[in-house]
């Protein structure tokens, strides 16, 4: 999950161009984690030793292990280790940009490192609760309002069940402060009870049939019945899935209204409104959610 | 399973009615699958195509499916009634029971958990 706030961070900092970015996450899941990228990535080797050996590499035939053994960059045992290690999403992001030279493993070292500092998570190898949830408050700084539990667990929630159900290869972009949002195809579902709200999920037609064909798994060419069907299920599906988290992890109980298609051209909004989007390859989808 | 039961599918997600009818084609090519849009139409269809087996969302618009289950327990108190809703919590699972729900499926179902739903209420004579 990290790869996606990286993502995010790389657009941000403009280290990166959205179109760049989208061909990286295109490329991700014919990419191999390379030795030099996690041997740079956990201290053993700097930008500099993995950019000499990757060089030394294209003009002899030998591995990459074997030559950062010979140079005493590495030890055996070390290289072992690297090939058994597990390599975190967004480490292949970054390798990625590098292999398509549009970030060097320096820029990519300092990134990395700049990135850590930002969001004060320096171990990111192990995607515990706590960190993501430091993340996403983070996330919603750029708001200048700090996001009440339920937010978090709805958000939590929503970047899981985006992997889950659409695909991992999304960049979440910084939360848009605004007062109201101008309607393309919008789905929204009323939220009552214990935790009460409104969830808005919103995209252009040609979005709508690209998100609706993978949901559905199935392959739609026009924006008909089975499309809007398709953004409504997921919305749906989303609020009920959050409906028994926050049911079972803290004894709240809400109740749904069915979703429907937003009739206005403008949504009015409140502070208590976050306007996230989400961009696939595909275009970007917005959830506005007031809560 | 070579059963010819009418099996009603009452869910407000054309998609959701799709899935889940092609589910039980696949397993039940012989059976009659009926479906309806809210539960207001679920009753309607209820009443009048008698179904072996119903599987009802429960956020609907019309009328919901816990009202819905109560309405067709009146007409049939023995009626087969399966909820399959995105909500599964322990309080509308306790609510769908209640009001005389058989079995609750938390969306997304698998293909496996309907087939073995099909197969527990349609067994082979």
């Amino acid at each position: 999950m990290f790869a996606q706030f990286f993502g995010s961070y790389l657009l941000n900092n403009k280290a990166v161009t959205p179109e760049q970015l989208s061909e990286a996450i295109s490329k991700l899941k014919q990419a191999r984690m390379k030795l030099g990228t996690l041997a740079m990535h956990q201290g053993l080797m700097t930008a500099a030793e993995v950019d000499e050996v990757c060089y030394l590499q294209s003009r002899e035939d030998k591995r990459f292990g074997e030559i950062a053994i010979e140079r005493d960059y590495l030890t055996g045992d070390q290289v072992e280790d690297l090939l058994r290690s597990q390599s975190p999403d967004y480490l292949l992001l970054g390798q990625s940009l590098v292999d398509m030279d549009i970030i060097t493993n320096t820029n990519f070292q300092d990134l990395l490192l700049d990135y850590q500092k930002d969001t004060e998570i320096y171990d990111m190898d192990i995607e515990d609760q706590e960190q993501f949830d430091k993340l996403i408050r983070k996330f919603f700084l750029v708001t200048e309002k700090n996001i009440n539990e339920n937010v978090l667990v709805y958000m939590k929630l929503f970047f899981y069940n985006l992997v889950r159900f659409i695909g991992e290869d999304f960049t979440p972009m910084s939360p848009v402060p605004s007062s109201e949002y101008p309607v393309n195809y919008c789905v929204s579902q009323g939220i009552k009870g214990d935790v009460a709200g409104t969830a808005h999920i919103d995209m252009p037609k040609d979005v709508a049939i690209s998100f609706a064909s993978r949901y559905a798994n199935m392959d739609f060419n026009s924006f008909d019945e089975y499309v809007k069907a398709s953004v409504e299920d997921f919305l749906n599906l989303h609020n009920g899935l959050f409906g028994v988290n926050i049911s079972n992890e803290y004894s709240k109980e809400i109740y749904l209204d069915p979703p429907k298609t937003e009739e206005t051209d403008l949504i009015e909004l409140d502070s208590n409104s976050y306007v996230i989007p989400f961009v696939y390859p595909f275009g970007t989808i917005h959830l506005i959610i007031t809560m | 399973m070579s059963s010819k039961p009418t099996i009603l599918v009452c869910d407000d997600s054309i998609l959701a009615r799709k899935q889940l009818s092609d589910v039980i084609k696949h397993f039940m090519p012989k059976s009659n699958i009926i479906e309806a849009a809210n539960g207001q139409e679920g009753v309607e269809l209820f009443n009048e195509e008698k179904p072996s087996l119903t599987f009802l969302d429960l956020v609907m618009p019309v009328m919901d499916g816990i009202s819905a289950i109560k309405e067709m327990k009146k007409i049939n108190s023995k009626a087969n009634i399966v909820v399959v809703s995105s909500i599964g919590t322990k309080n509308e699972l306790k609510l769908a029971i209640e009001a005389g729900a058989m079995d609750f499926i938390q969306k997304p179902f698998s293909v496996d958990q309907i087939k073995m739903l099909l197969e527990s209420y349609f067994k082979e004579d």
